[in-house]
């Protein structure tokens, strides 16, 4: 019989390591000359310096390493898609296997905490330049700890009651623990930075009519996305950013059912599955309208979904959706044009990737055609004084590459202070 | 075992079923531990060592040293000698060579005076024991009367070696510390009092770690601690220099020697053998990892046999010996350079750091291929060998005969592992 693993909605997918392993894994490390991990970081966090900091019984120089680097090395730590990144790019790939640079990171960045030790700090003298950060997500955060470390003055407007965007409101909290998220957001707040929660900008807000001298766009992408298939507005249907918010936000109290069907083959689908299999539900199945090999998500999260007992169906695209009020059944067509299944299910949760709100209620700068922000790469819209990065302007990315846009942007944005004279001291 | 080779050894006149002896220690400290490591295959041990005096000892009293994640590179103790009465020593060993006729029963001691050994030797003598060592050697006696204090006085060695030999026949052995600059003179000082052979190394006096919560070193007993004695595989090489120069001494040529530190495996066990050692002890491994250990070494030291053809151990005693020369006598005639197989090397430049920062600049670093390439300041130190991660990658290479020099056959060594 097939050993399932059995865990708790909130309790931790993997091991970190602890002193002993954490010294016997920085042993491993090639201490490489000009060390290919470190080019392969969107964020800048230097993986041979902090793990050589390690390995030279250093774990707080480490800790300094990734935080300087990168606002949220814990989260990084957590999600990124290492072996695409840092890991892939390992020497060590050339023996063996990578060393487990994450998992590091993760050691390294507990150490922050367990010495109560405060590493960034913003300069006591502010500059006169005000700058509003839409979103309260990696992008806005990382963009807010830049701008806040050079001495400007950030306040950031979040929609929802806590910081984080999809760290907070979507990914399944096994994988990155609410605390993690809570201690990178923390120490930007730290630095300074102002937080608004509950505003959403454009509706609550407006900011036009207020006295920022830049403002940056890290709204992300928070439209769900709903195939149009009948049966669409039944009981039961969800996107993915309702259902992990869901989740995240009530827990075991949130009711949705025993049965569940997934669509989706990215890592969103995965958590969404994942969630709700820890959440309870006794059959969870992921849905995909093509094969793994061209599946978005990470092999290791599908491994990890099966791992848990869920199970994936490829090849299958939904077409109706059954039932009086409620869901009942989902019906799909397969690729070949020759198979289907009907599927009794009491949830679906749409994982198809998420859509734009209106984002120019935020600002009207300019939009493609799918609805996000036009920027370039270091952030600049069609509006001179407005900036924007992350998933509203890349259409669905990571976390670290949030965390590249927003500090691109800051840099663009101080550059752009600088220029207009917004620069001078205040006390 | 499927491999089956003779590996018995005639040492000091008792034949042995094996080399592989456990050294005076906690881990041959009473009947049921000894009878365990017998069981377990040890050709022989060297009991825990017994005095009159009876050790008072403190708590904690180990650590050890690590390096890069790896625990007990060595091992530090601050035990002294037996803390049980010495009757009941001696009477555990009388049943142990009653209940196990065929192992060695070596009963170590150590008097601080001329009675004292007299009266201990006579105790061996009662007990059966094939072999009696001397414990001129521990470094952490709370009396300077006794131990490495005594190691390190050739005048008293030669008295208290004279004071067991005159009490019995049993072959004496002397146990040295590594305390001394030349470990020769205490030697000497030994078989001049009688002494049959030599046992080396004891622990190497030592202060393994500081601990900064208490600033005191490690372990800390009541906010103190002491220098003490450094055991375990950091100490080998110092046991095996030790042994040559004891066994190319003139004196001591036909003296036989136990090869005593830092052996974990039959290659270390080898080591001390292929340098004319007839007999070597182990201690600290077994601390770690238990007397299983021994299952390795007599079959991996078989595996050994089998692959040089040598059918006994006599074979390959003593081979290295005359290899170990004065630094003046070595050909400097030629240097190999090193070969990079481009192939294997997976572009972590630690042998261009190495080069560059500890040797002599001789590679140069193509950064967009990630491959290291010699250049002519190469002087063949082989530091790189040395760094490079992965097995196989950097070899000894072309020979180049410096200026004027005579070329020569020459022997290299070509297979790292
Ligand atoms: C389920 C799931 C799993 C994922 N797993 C991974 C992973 O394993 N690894 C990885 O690297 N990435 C992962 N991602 C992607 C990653 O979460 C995003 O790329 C990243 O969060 C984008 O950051 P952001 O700041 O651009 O947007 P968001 O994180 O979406 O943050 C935007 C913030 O803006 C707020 N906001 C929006 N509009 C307004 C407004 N008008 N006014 C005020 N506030 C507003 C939102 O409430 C939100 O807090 C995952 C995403 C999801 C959904
Ligand atoms: C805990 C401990 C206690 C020891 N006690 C004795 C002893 O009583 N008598 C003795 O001659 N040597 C004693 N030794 C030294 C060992 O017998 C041996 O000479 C030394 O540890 C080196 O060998 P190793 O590296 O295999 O441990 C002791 C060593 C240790 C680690
Ligand atoms: S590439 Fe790999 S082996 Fe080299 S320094 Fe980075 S983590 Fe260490
Ligand atoms: S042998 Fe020595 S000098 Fe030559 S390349 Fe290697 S490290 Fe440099
Ligand atoms: S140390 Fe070895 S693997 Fe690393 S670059 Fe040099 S030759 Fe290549």
């Amino acid at each position: 019989m097939s050993k399932v693993t059995k865990a708790k909605y909130t309790s931790e997918a993997s091991f970190g390591f602890m002193h002993r392993t954490a010294m016997e894994e920085a042993a491993r490390c090639l201490l490489c000359y000009d060390a290919p991990c470190s080019k392969g970081c969107p964020a800048g966090t230097d993986p041979a310096k902090f793990i050589r900091s390690i390995r030279f019984r250093n774990p707080k120089g480490a800790a300094e390493t990734i935080r300087e680097n990168n606002i949220l090395g814990g989260t990084c730590a957590r999600v990124c898609p290492t072996g695409d990144l840092c890991e892939e790019a390992c020497s060590r790939c050339g023996i063996d296997r990578p060393i487990e640079i994450g998992k590091l990171q993760r050691y390294a960045v507990e150490q922050e905490k367990t010495f109560k030790m405060k590493i960034l700090k913003a300069p006591a003298k502010k500059k006169a330049g005000k700058v509003a950060c839409v979103g309260a997500g990696p992008a806005s955060l990382a963009c807010a700890a830049e701008l806040a470390k050079t001495g400007y003055r950030v306040t950031v407007f979040e929609k929802e009651k806590k910081a984080g965007g999809m760290l907070t409101y979507g990914i399944a909290p096994g994988r990155l623990p609410q605390a993690v998220v809570d201690h990178d957001a923390a120490q930007v707040k730290s630095l300074g930075v102002k937080f608004e929660f509950g505003k959403k900008v454009g509706d609550d807000i407006d900011l036009t009519e207020m006295d920022f001298d830049a403002v940056f766009i890290g709204a992300g992408l928070w439209g769900g996305n709903l195939p149009d298939i009948p049966g669409n507005s039944l009981a039961g249907v969800y996107t993915a950013v309702d259902f992990l918010k869901n989740a995240r936000t009530m827990k075991e109290a949130f009711k949705f059912g025993n049965k569940v069907v997934v669509v989706g083959g990215g890592d969103v689908a995965v958590d969404c599955a994942v969630t709700a299999k820890l959440l309870g539900a006794d059959d969870v199945r992921i849905v995909y309208r093509r094969t793994l090999e061209e599946a978005p998500g990470n092999m290791s999260e599908f491994q990890y979904a099966l791992s848990l007992g869920i199970g994936t169906t490829t090849n299958m695209a939904p077409a109706e959706l059954l039932g009086e009020s409620k869901l009942e059944y989902a019906v799909f067509n397969g690729r070949d044009g020759k198979s289907g299944m009907k599927i009794s299910a009491d949830a679906i949760v749409f994982a198809t990737g998420q859509k734009a709100e209106d984002l120019s209620k935020i600002m009207p700068m300019a939009l493609n055609e799918k609805g996000w922000i036009k920027a370039d790469a270091a952030g600049k819209t069609s509006i001179e004084k407005v900036f924007a990065g992350g998933d509203a302007v890349n259409g669905g990315g990571t976390v670290v590459e949030a965390v590249r846009a927003g500090k691109d942007a800051a840099a663009s944005i101080i550059a752009y202070l600088e220029k207009r004279g917004v620069k001078q001291d205040v006390n | 075992m499927s491999i089956n080779k003779d590996l018995s050894i005639r040492y000091l006149g008792i034949d042995c079923e094996n080399p592989f002896f456990l050294s005076s220690s906690p881990v041959g400290g009473n009947y049921e531990m000894v009878a365990k490591a017998y069981e377990a295959g040890w050709g022989g041990v060297f009991y825990k060592t017994v005095g009159v005096f009876v050790a008072d000892e403190c708590s904690p009293r180990f650590d050890q040293t690590s390096k890069e994640g790896l625990p007990w590179l060595g091992f530090k103790n601050m035990e002294q000698i037996s803390d049980k009465p010495t009757e009941q020593n001696f009477e555990n060993m009388m049943k142990l060579k009653r209940d196990y006729p065929d192992k060695v029963m070596a009963a170590t001691i150590m008097g601080s005076s001329d009675e004292e050994w007299r009266a201990l030797a006579k105790m061996c003598e009662q007990a059966g024991a094939d072999l009696i060592e001397g414990n001129f050697s521990c470094p952490q006696m709370t009396s300077h009367a006794m131990g490495a204090d005594v190691g390190t006085n050739p005048e008293l060695v030669t008295a208290y070696s004279r004071a067991v030999t005159e009490t019995t026949k049993i072959p004496f052995v002397a146990k040295m510390t590594p305390n001394i600059t030349n470990m020769e003179i205490p030697a000497v000082a030994a078989i001049k009092g009688g002494a049959a052979g030599v046992s080396a190394i004891n622990t190497v006096k030592s202060i393994t770690n500081i601990d900064f919560e208490n600033m005191a070193g490690m372990p800390v007993v009541d906010g103190k601690s002491s220098i003490s004695g450094y055991s375990g595989a950091a100490v080998k090489p110092i046991a095996l220099r030790f042994a040559a120069q004891l066994l190319q001494h003139e004196e001591l040529k036909d003296v036989e020697i136990s090869g005593i530190g830092g052996i974990e495996t039959w290659r270390d066990a080898a080591e001390f053998l292929v340098l004319g050692c007839r007999n070597v002890q182990v201690t600290t491994a077994v601390m770690q990892y238990g007397y299983r250990i021994v299952e390795d070494m007599k079959s991996g030291m078989m595996h050994f046999m089998d692959e040089r053809g040598y059918s006994k151990l006599e074979d390959f005693i003593g081979l290295a010996l005359p290899n170990m020369i004065p630094a003046e006598g070595l050909n400097r005639d030629f240097q190999i350079l090193p070969d990079f197989n481009v192939k294997k090397c997976i572009g972590c430049g630690r042998c261009y750091v190495s080069c560059y920062d500890g040797a002599h600049q001789a590679i140069d670093w193509d950064e967009k291929k990630r491959k290291p390439k010699l250049n002519d300041n190469c002087v063949g130190c082989h530091l790189c060998l040395n760094v490079c991660p992965v097995q196989g990658c950097i070899t000894p290479g072309e020979v180049k005969w410096k200026e004027g020099r005579q070329k020569t056959g020459i022997k290299i060594k070509r297979n790292y592992d």
